[in-house]
């Protein structure tokens, strides 16, 4: 595989799962900036657990999955239920608390980063191969729950809360529990995405955790579309990867026209492009051309 | 002792910074009901305008404001419609779609800075403006003139705008088309008259504050707004959304804690005990320190 | 029908991405520069790139590199580590050697890949501690920080024994805590005193506190380990407090940059400062260089790290012409092999300023200056040779 390629797919993947990270709260109106942090906290503590302890990565990668949703369980515990200001202010106290300590520990590499991790399989090759497998799984995984959680009572349960909070609890949705929920699946995301971020590039830096991740993946989710998870799965691959196909003269107002991009959706379509009526829309078509290719052969036989 | 009272006046000084922008940012929020996150971005590209005509005209000062004020104005009345297509939800603040919005000015004003201003090089504004000698030095503290200038605009700019909005009618005017713009036409207020001047006085604001802020940093670089639009947002979100003596009363305690945690504790850990003293104060009261005003 | 078109659309776009990049033409060198064109630094990024186009102008003036010219192609990074390790791996596949990458975080996400590929691509604007991560593929442009820099700073303390107590500001960025740890360590051997350091928290707008907090110390000296802009700052806060011996101020190298001079102004008269390069120099080689950087910037004075890249350019011809190098794409492997061979121990290579050698990729007789500053200019006060 072109290695442009690997990074490309491999980016676009962390992409699309931080991206929906802040899509599941934000299906309660929660703007959960938090998962920055989780990134870091968890990428820096399995990167320390691989070399520091040789630990196999398949155990850090799980350690880091498993702290990203402890620490999201533990702050859902007091903001679960809380306004979304709250929540963002707990976002940005994370993601500064977070800097400071690893800036301050020299235990895993301070302000100089962390260097060296290895390769996961023995060789660079297999290295990206895995890596690219674990992420493309853990797409598909995350995708299939999400959508699942869409399409169950819970999914219709949180968007009565982003429409109406007060309704939506007089109708015994336990916004409280629902908030745990969500904030907890996407910190486990994060902390997740945050090892797998570090093994693509194989060091750790502070300066790959920062407020612009943020503004990447709010980006996505709202050109794309934040009222459906598909908006995502198509906004990240295109936001990501056109900046790179662009002429350099182009490309060196590249945020300039990102920022135009995101006034414009906002401006034409609030939404994104996504909205649910367009993927019923998608899906009526793709099931009516079922019928149609099931009927034309009964015809045929 | 003299240590302290140093401390404090800085810390003073940097809540004067916060207190500005916030008063900018409520003020916004109450006339047009818009999270501006990036309003620091549009006062730094007032600053940069100021600086382009003082650069041009050799230094004079009222070319200089007027220039900052103006832009800041027009700025504001040309974003204005942005604001107003992407609400959703008149009369409640839509945090979501506004917030996404300024993001994407901002992001468009940093670029553009540092691109094409200086050769993104940090800009420097003449003793004229900045000022030159402090005002006060004894010993450690050490007072200019921007710093008292900036502090007491603070000071009334938020007692000037409470007034306005609150015990006259062009600010009662303001907030009804804020909160409610078919009430308003209905008791005959002028919708499109009063909504630009709501738009023209937070950007007659805005360019005040640029020059403030000229006075008492010296200096200003593309990076400047992005640096304080989170301690700005939070300082509001703490007060209470749209709340003016609340943001008076809390951007003036973060800039005195930030200073006493940089000045005893460590530099590299203010940002963090800030935010974590503002995490406390939020979970503990969810509305403000002093509730909102919308 | 949609699958096939989707198939077609997707071979593209990988075929975009993979050979998005200029290759090894055959009738120019074309060497990729990973910079960071946008964003924060952007200003940085210019003048780095200034430095190796200037390079690669005068060296086509004088016939090209073995006869063909020479081209600098930047690639803006961005200072984003995900742009940035896609440039990288666009280049991997064809490119002879790169300059970059532009900062270290950039170069933490890409030259792992560079790595990998075997291709050597110049850091030439980062400390030894980052570049030797990635050895043999990069060398370093500076020499090891504790050894040389405690020599400098305790030369710098030397000159006034009535300094004995002396405090730092420190920001907390890549490499520039260890620097200042290795001040202190000169320092101390030269029989001063270090105060508590005073970090510098990197988003910092005023800098009062941090004034007072460090003249509460009663220093008699300062040394500056934070961005340049910042640097100017502090100096007016700490001249704004009743700072008066401004030679008992000394400013690290990474600051030696406009925006110190920018938002320092004429209170930045006095302080001393240490670097690499003698802009003093009179050569003409150096004359040349600085009349085109004054003529293309409205005329000031080159950067400190202008430099760099355009002895990076120079050294890339010297290694090619040296080694042999064909640019042949089927050779691409072994040549690259050639270059990184020949750089790592190059010996008395004639960059802008002095002549210098490589042990092992790193730079064993590079001099470091004292200087003043005087209006935006900068008089020498010392040299020190390791």
């Amino acid at each position: 595989m072109p290695l442009p390629l690997y990074y490309y797919l491999s980016i676009t993947a962390v992409n699309i799962l931080m991206s929906w990270a802040l899509y599941l709260p934000y299906r309660v109106g929660h703007l959960h900036f938090i998962t920055v942090a989780n990134m870091a906290i968890s990428g820096y503590t399995a990167g320390f657990l691989v070399l520091n302890l040789h630990v196999p990565f398949g155990w850090a990668l799980l350690c880091g999955f498993l702290l990203g949703g402890l620490i999201g369980f533990v702050v859902s515990l007091f903001i679960g239920d809380a306004p979304t200001f709250a929540v963002v202010i707990v976002g940005f106290t994370f993601i500064f608390i977070s800097r400071t300590i690893i800036e301050n520990l020299s235990i895993i590499g301070g302000t100089m980063g962390m260097f060296g991790l290895p390769n996961i399989g023995g060789s660079p090759s297999a290295h990206r191969w895995i890596v690219l497998a674990i992420l493309y799984a853990f797409v598909l995984a995350a995708g299939f729950l999400i959508y699942r959680f869409d399409h169950s009572c819970l999914g219709r349960a949180a968007s009565a809360v982003f429409v109406d909070p007060d309704l939506a609890a007089s109708l015994g949705v336990n916004r409280k529990k629902l908030g745990m929920l969500v904030q907890t699946v996407s910190c486990t995301i994060a902390g997740g995405c945050g090892v797998l971020y570090g093994f693509i590039y194989k060091s750790f830096h502070l300066d790959f955790f920062t407020f612009a991740l943020v503004g990447i993946f709010m980006t996505v989710i709202f050109v794309g579309g934040y009222t459906t998870q598909w908006g995502t799965v198509v906004a990240a691959p295109i936001l990501y990867g056109v900046p790179l196909l662009l002429p350099p003269v182009v490309q060196s107002w590249r945020i300039v026209l990102y920022g135009a991009a995101l006034i414009l959706v906002l401006v034409l379509k609030p939404e994104g492009f996504m909205t649910p009526r367009f993927v019923r829309s998608v899906e009526t078509f793709l099931s009516g051309s079922r019928r149609r290719r099931n009927t034309s052969l009964k015809e045929v036989s | 002792m003299q240590v302290l009272i140093a401390q404090i006046i800085n810390g003073l000084s940097l809540g004067s910074i916060y207190v500005l922008l916030v008063t900018g940012f409520n003020i916004l929020l109450l006339v047009a009901m818009i999270i501006h996150f990036t309003y620091p971005q549009v006062v730094v590209f007032s600053m940069y305008i100021t600086w382009v005509v003082l650069e041009l005209t050799g230094n004079s000062v009222p070319l200089g404001i007027a220039a900052g004020v103006a832009s800041a104005v027009v700025l504001n009345l040309v974003s204005a419609p942005l604001f107003q297509k992407v609400m959703t939800k008149r009369g409640e603040v839509d945090i979501n779609s506004t917030m996404v919005l300024s993001m994407g000015i901002g992001m468009i004003i940093t670029d553009v800075l540092s691109h094409t201003f200086n050769k993104g090089l940090p800009i420097a504004f003449p003793e004229a403006l900045a000022g030159g000698a402090p005002l006060i030095q004894a010993g450690l503290i050490s007072v200019s003139t921007g710093q008292v200038w900036s502090l007491g605009v603070g000071i009334v700019a938020v007692s000037g705008f409470f007034l306005l909005l609150y015990r006259t009618r062009p600010g009662r005017a303001f907030r009804a088309i804020a909160e409610d713009p078919n009430g308003a036409r209905l008791v005959g207020i002028p919708i499109l008259r009063t909504g630009l001047a709501s738009y023209a006085f937070s950007g007659i604001l805005g360019g005040v504050i640029a020059i403030l802020l000229a006075m008492v940093l010296g200096s200003a670089s593309p990076g400047l707004g992005e640096q304080v639009a989170h301690k700005v947002l939070a300082v509001s979100i703490i007060a209470g959304l749209g709340n003016l003596a609340g943001g008076l009363v809390v951007g003036l305690l973060l800039g005195v804690l930030e200073a006493i945690v940089q000045g005893y504790i460590s530099g590299t850990w203010s940002n963090a005990i800030a935010f974590l003293v503002m995490l406390v104060v939020i979970l503990v009261r969810p509305k403000g320190l002093f509730g909102t005003k919308l | 029908m949609k699958r096939v078109l989707s198939a077609l659309f997707l071979a593209a776009f990988a075929t975009a991405l993979g050979f998005g990049q200029a290759k090894v033409v055959a009738t120019e060198w074309q060497i990729p520069f990973l910079n960071c064109l946008t964003g924060a630094i952007a200003n940085i990024g210019e003048y780095l790139e200034w430095g190796a186009e200037r390079a690669a102008f005068e060296i086509n003036q004088a016939g090209g590199i073995a006869g063909k010219p020479v081209k600098v192609v930047g690639v803006d990074t961005a200072l984003d580590p995900q742009k940035g390790s896609v440039e990288m791996a666009r280049l991997v596949k064809d490119s002879l050697v790169a300059l970059g990458p532009v900062p270290e975080p950039v170069i933490m996400a890409a030259m792992p890949i560079a790595v990998e590929n075997g291709m050597m691509s110049i850091t030439a604007t980062t400390s030894l501690e980052y570049a030797q991560k990635f050895f043999p593929w990069t060398v370093s442009w500076f020499p090891p920080t504790e050894e040389r820099l405690g020599m400098l700073v305790a030369a710098w303390g030397k000159q006034f024994p009535d300094m004995k107590n002396i405090v730092q500001f420190v920001e907390p960025y890549g490499p520039w805590p260890g620097m200042a740890d290795a001040h202190a360590k000169g320092l101390e051997g030269a029989g001063k005193r270090m105060l508590p350091k005073v970090e510098v928290p990197t988003d910092a707008v005023t800098f009062g506190p941090l004034a007072v907090k460090a003249l509460n110390q009663k220093p008699d000296g300062i040394v500056f380990v934070c961005n340049a802009e910042k640097v100017g700052k502090l100096i007016k806060e700490l001249k704004n407090r009743g700072w008066k011996r401004m030679d008992h101020l000394l400013v690290f190298s990474s600051a030696d940059a406009p925006e110190l001079y920018a938002t320092g102004g004429a209170d930045v008269n006095g302080v001393e400062i240490y670097n690499y390069i003698d802009p003093n120099l009179n050569t003409p080689r150096w004359n040349a260089f600085k009349d085109a950087y004054a003529k293309d910037h409205a005329g000031n004075l080159p950067p400190s790290l202008s430099t760099n890249y355009y002895d990076a350019v120079y050294m890339v011809k010297q290694a090619i012409e040296a080694t042999g190098v064909t640019g042949d794409p089927a050779k691409l492997m072994d040549e690259r092999k050639k270059i990184a061979d020949y750089l790592a121990n190059v010996k008395s290579f004639h960059g802008i300023m002095f002549n210098w050698d490589m042990k092992d990729g790193i730079p064993t007789n590079k001099p470091t200056f004292i200087f003043k500053i005087q209006d935006a200019k900068k008089i020498m006060v010392l040299e020190v040779k390791p």
